[in-house]
């Protein structure tokens, strides 16, 4: 949208008066040009969870390949960022050396990383280059373990994920309360209180939920929708979603010889097979009545899981009977899909706002840190774009509408925070089209909605933080109309 | 019975409390006689949220008593223990800070629940009254592990040590005789479990780690090892049971024995066993060990304290008031040299000031008469110089002797500022009087004689001067022819006349003057004189009227400063004695807990086949 444009054009202004003001400091041009330079380069998503919360598993499910984790000899690990690149390249950033190149090691499903020869606690960084088109519009970030807030309410790692990152998908187990509470100390502390909620909370392992019946993706997807509509957890993320990373990479790795073997399996009858897929152990020890070696059961638990063996036996019993199909459902069920397009709709689709946000809050953060003459004025200027820039207001609206609300009924408020690009920011998202609507129907929707929001900011009955929301819903009405008549979609 | 032993052993510790005046400790001894003679089990399940706690209660007595599930996470606690039919209940407490052992106080408010709204039961939506207190649910089931009485605790998940049976006293953990810690294969133990271990194992003799979930991960002894393995390294002495609730279901329900057995549960069931066996002679001695620490720890604790403040109270109390005493009399033997020191030197001082002074005063009125007396006559001007002299030499003594006040007053304050420390009330309760009618002890002068030059005298000595004046001129001029008596000659003896009556009449006033003027001096000198002699006295009287005054005084501060020394030592003498007998009976007790608390730990040792069972893996 044009609006997005000049929002990008004035954050850009501003840095370029900022590194004006400091072109007699190095360090603090250094940073003003990495902000600059950020803005040009793909939104940059972090993964971060508390330990063994999956963020590996599904980093290589989002990306389709198995590139994670880059971990030390000792299991210590480190921010990995995987960009985009030519050819795979991979380079070492440590606290006491000159960047370093790394050995990369091709495999059949991705890559591993030599780390051989560096001591625990030297590397801060790697930076994996890989080409694949899941990097081409982000970067992906895969994070040390989460752990709780310190003495002082502070996760170190939380606040260099928020730093570094323009979006955060936090990864939890069961979404119990010490992980929200990270959150909620994290949303509370360091970054921008202006633009607040850049993350979505994802229920990881979902094929572990209950024990790993057949139904375990379904219930721990109605578990995370359960979620989603608590305003405790409303506050804190934009969606809640439920997927198994391994799952999901399993359907998108999935080869010909693992899907004749499932074949294989699934036509043992199912009473029988259901004997041997009671435990893991049963599954590798036991000599199920069909031409599967040990091998290649132990490789199909390790790929699948025993959940993800159940899931795919079934699955090729009820219809999946070719590699494709039986790959394309279990991505489907595992919630890859759904994450995919969730980012694609609220992290990819607003990039330049977020991006444009921590641009502003880098900027910030250096002309507080070095006040100089004209800093006071650059600083009002960056404070006067994070109160004002719509973008911004319609981010505050949603985080207010997902937590404790205006005070709308419910429909109102799904209303609103559909127009104000809650479910995504392109036109026909907002005003609840597929996406293919033709403009006139759009026209026709924007305005009216348009009439009825402006009855709402002028409703005398309303209180008066309603009738501020209201006005923002309008504004964006505005918005998508003046888009609509610049024949844009 | 072998109950006899720890029973005694806890009988004495209460009695100890009792002792003691620990009310508090005496509740939780007594508590834990209760429990430990209660022949039932009750088994504790605690561990983070979704490890498989409830489906653990499930597996052991086989039957879906708890609600499991993605959405179901248990709220109120559950209780499971034998009924003839299958039974559920919703108790709420609101007097649950009282110790709920035995039957529930009358005041417990008992919900029946249908068996098919259990789940709605423990996700506490079903059967609560509005401010009904803690509550939890508590399911009867025909189960013959549960008639042998074992009893099941299956408790809220949480990752907090300090949560664990929060609020609700049937969850409690000091109730409970065994805890099982639940903890899923799928990942090794958190930190966070390892704490609560921690934490449980101090207060608890019987702490057991399941591992659930067996079945869902291939490489689960590789886990349960690592977790073996960090046990030790944290010091928790918890055996391990690797089970798999689902398969153990499974077998019950197609009654598998093969499948019974791979789930674990024998080993899990065994221990249980055996602890409900153990529990009056094993289990309940190593309970009592560990009660016996907890309790006796905080019995010796004050004891402990109280030691060491006296110890470091050996500095205050009588001992440091007698060295304060002893100070005391060091300080006030310096001060009577000091003040005595003070009163000499500054009486000698203002003695020979008071004589510079005088002197000084009596040499300015002699130095003022001199100066009269080279002009003025005696004859004419004695009345009222006699009347200058007697003033001026009363105004001298009077300002010497004021002067003389003043200083006396300054030396009587100069020393008692020695005596400060002691006291505002140590000036003399006397000040030095100026006499009045000094004019009556000044010596009398008398009039000097003086000669006056009477007529007669004048005649004559104008007659020597005259005969002597016309002679010459008489002589002189008979040469000239002129007759002896002649105006000339006339004329000059009337000169010479007058010359020598005027030259005799000055020389007489000299001689008066000086005479005057040695009278006066001699006068003065007398005057000087005598009031030295005065001013001398009343300086000594005063030296020794302050000297008896500061010596009284002294020997009064002396007498009360020996006196507090005296009660001071008696006090420490007696202090020390006490102190002495308190601390022997402090270590006395130290020595009877100790005793005590060894007992204890005998029983606990002594407990047979302590760790047969641990790896049955």
């Amino acid at each position: 949208m044009t609006a997005e444009a000049t929002l990008v054009e004035a954050v850009w202004g501003l840095l370029h008066r900022a590194l004006q003001l400091y072109r007699d400091d190095p360090r603090a041009t250094g940073r003003l040009r990495g902000e600059l330079a950020r803005l040009e380069q793909p939104l940059r998503v972090a993964i971060a969870g508390p330990w063994r919360s999956g963020r590996s598993t599904l980093l290589n499910a989002i990306m389709g390949e198995e590139v994670a984790p880059v971990e030390g000899a000792d299991g210590d690990t480190f921010f990995t960022w995987y960009e985009d690149g030519e050819r795979p390249h991979a380079t070492a950033y440590s606290t006491g050396h000159p960047p370093q190149d790394l050995t990369v090691v091709k495999s059949a499903t991705g890559m591993r990383v030599d780390l051989v020869g560096w001591r625990a606690g030297e590397l801060r960084d790697i930076v994996v280059r890989w080409p694949t088109r899941a990097l081409r519009q982000l970067t992906l970030i895969d994070t040390p373990p989460v752990t709780g807030p310190d003495e002082h309410g502070r996760a170190a790692v939380l606040d260099r994920v928020l730093r570094d990152a323009d979006a955060v998908l936090y990864l939890t187990r069961d979404g119990r309360a010490s992980d929200l509470r990270v959150l909620t100390a994290a949303r509370d502390s360091a970054t921008g209180q202006a633009a607040p909620v850049n993350m979505m909370l994802v229920l990881s392992r979902a094929d572990e939920v209950g024990g790993g019946r057949v139904d375990a993706l379904l219930t721990a997807r109605q578990l995370a929708r359960r979620m989603h509509r608590d305003p405790a957890v409303g506050a804190l993320s934009l969606n809640v979603l439920a997927c198994s990373g391994l799952v999901g990479l399993a359907g998108r790795l999935l080869t010909g010889s693992e899907f004749a073997a499932l074949a294989e399996l699934a036509r043992v009858p199912r009473a029988e097979l259901e004997a041997y897929l009671l435990s893991a152990e049963r599954f590798l020890r036991g000599e199920p009545p069909a031409r599967v070696d040990a091998a290649q059961r132990a490789a199909l638990l390790d790929r699948l899981g025993l959940f993800g063996v159940r899931l795919a036996t079934t699955l090729v019993r009820t219809g999946c009977d070719s590699r494709t199909k039986l790959s394309a459902e279990l991505i489907r069920r595992s919630g890859l899909t759904e994450l995919r397009e969730s980012v694609s709709r609220l992290f990819i689709d607003r990039q330049e706002t977020l991006k444009a946000r921590s641009a502003l809050v880098g900027l910030e953060e250096v002309l507080r840190a070095e006040p100089g003459p004209g800093s006071a004025e650059l600083l009002g200027s960056t404070e006067r774009i994070l109160a004002g820039a719509h973008e911004f207001q319609e981010l505050r609206l949603l985080a207010t509408l997902r937590g404790a609300g205006l005070g709308f009924d419910a429909e109102l408020a799904a209303e609103a925070r559909r127009l104000v690009g809650g479910d995504g920011v392109g036109l026909a998202a907002r005003l609840g089209f597929e996406h293919d609507a033709p403009a006139h129907e759009l026209w026709q929707a924007a305005a009216e909605a348009r009439w009825r929001w402006r009855d709402r900011a002028d409703d005398p009955l309303l209180r008066l933080p309603q009738r501020r929301g209201a006005q923002v819903v309008v504004r964006s009405c505005e918005g998508m109309l003046a888009t609509l008549a610049a024949g844009g979609r | 019975m072998v109950a006899g032993i720890w029973l005694d052993v806890l009988d004495e510790i209460g009695r100890t409390c009792q002792a003691y005046g620990r009310g508090d400790l005496l509740q939780t001894v007594r508590r834990k006689r209760v429990q430990l003679l209660d022949p039932t089990l009750r088994v504790l399940v605690v561990g983070e949220p979704k490890q498989g706690k409830s489906q653990l209660v499930n597996a052991i007595v086989n039957a879906p008593v708890c609600p499991v599930g993605d959405g179901a996470t248990t709220v109120l606690p559950t209780v499971v223990g034998y009924a003839e039919a299958p039974v559920a209940t919703v108790v709420e407490d609101p007097a649950a800070v009282r110790p709920a052992v035995g039957p529930a106080p009358a005041s417990a408010e008992r919900t029946p629940v249908p068996l098919d709204r259990i789940a709605a039961g423990v996700a506490g939506t079903f059967g609560r009254h509005a401010g009904g207190g803690p509550a939890y649910v508590e399911i009867g089931l025909p189960r013959d592990l549960l008639k042998a009485g074992l009893v099941l605790v299956d408790t809220p998940g949480t990752d907090e040590v300090t949560a664990i049976g929060a609020g609700v006293p049937a969850a409690a953990l000091a109730r409970a005789d065994t805890v099982l810690l639940v903890s899923d294969s799928t990942r090794e133990l958190s930190v966070a479990e390892l704490n609560m271990l921690l934490h449980v194992t101090r207060s608890h003799p019987n702490v057991v780690v399941v591992q659930t979930r067996t079945d869902l991960v291939p490489d689960w002894r590789a886990v349960a090892e690592r977790n073996r393995k960090h046990l030790a390294e944290a010091g928790v002495p918890a055996p391990l049971i690797p089970v798999s609730a689902a398969l153990r279901l499974r077998a019950a329900a197609t009654d598998d024995r093969t499948l019974n057995a791979e789930s674990g549960f024998p080993a899990l069931i065994a221990r249980l066993r055996r602890d409900l066996a153990g529990k009056p002679d094993s289990l309940a001695r190593a309970a009592v060990g560990l009660t016996a620490r907890t309790v006796l720890e905080q019995l010796a604790a004050p004891l402990r304290a109280e030691l060491e403040s006296r110890e470091a109270e050996k500095d205050s109390g009588p001992i440091s008031r007698l060295h304060a005493a002893q100070r005391e009399v060091d300080e006030l033997r310096r001060c009577s040299t000091r003040w005595q020191n003070t009163l000499a030197d500054e009486m000698t001082d203002l003695i020979s000031d008071l004589e510079y002074d005088l002197r000084d005063r009596t040499r300015e009125i002699l130095r003022t008469v001199d100066e009269a007396f080279d002009s003025a006559d005696p004859l004419t001007a004695w009345d009222t110089f006699q009347e200058w002299l007697d003033r001026s030499l009363v105004e001298a003594a009077e300002a010497n002797r004021e002067w003389l006040v003043q200083r006396c007053d300054w030396v009587a304050r100069r020393v008692a500022s020695h005596f400060a420390r002691y006291g505002h009330d140590v000036l003399p309760p006397w000040s030095a009087v100026v006499p009045e009618h000094l004019a009556d002890w000044l010596p009398e002068m008398e009039r000097p004689r003086v000669d006056r030059f009477t007529a007669t005298q004048k005649v004559m000595t104008g007659m020597k001067g005259s005969y002597g004046g016309l002679l010459m001129f008489g002589l002189a001029l008979t040469l000239a022819g002129m007759p002896m008596i002649n105006p000339v000659s006339i004329g000059a003896g009337a000169l010479f006349g007058g010359k020598s009556i005027h030259d005799e009449s000055r020389q007489l006033l000299r001689r008066r003057q000086s005479t005057v003027k040695a009278a006066v001096q001699r006068h003065v000198d007398d005057f000087f004189v005598r009031a030295t002699r005065d001013r001398r006295d009343t300086a000594r009287q005063v030296q020794r009227m302050l000297r008896d005054h500061f010596a009284v005084l002294t020997e009064e501060l002396q007498e009360g400063i020996i006196r507090s020394l005296r009660s001071a030592k008696a006090a420490a003498d007696t202090d020390a004695a006490a102190r002495d007998q308190r601390q022997r009976e402090i270590r006395l007790k130290m020595t009877r807990l100790a005793a005590l608390y060894e007992q204890a730990q005998q029983l606990a040792v002594g407990r047979p086949a302590s760790v047969p069972l641990e790896r049955l893996t």
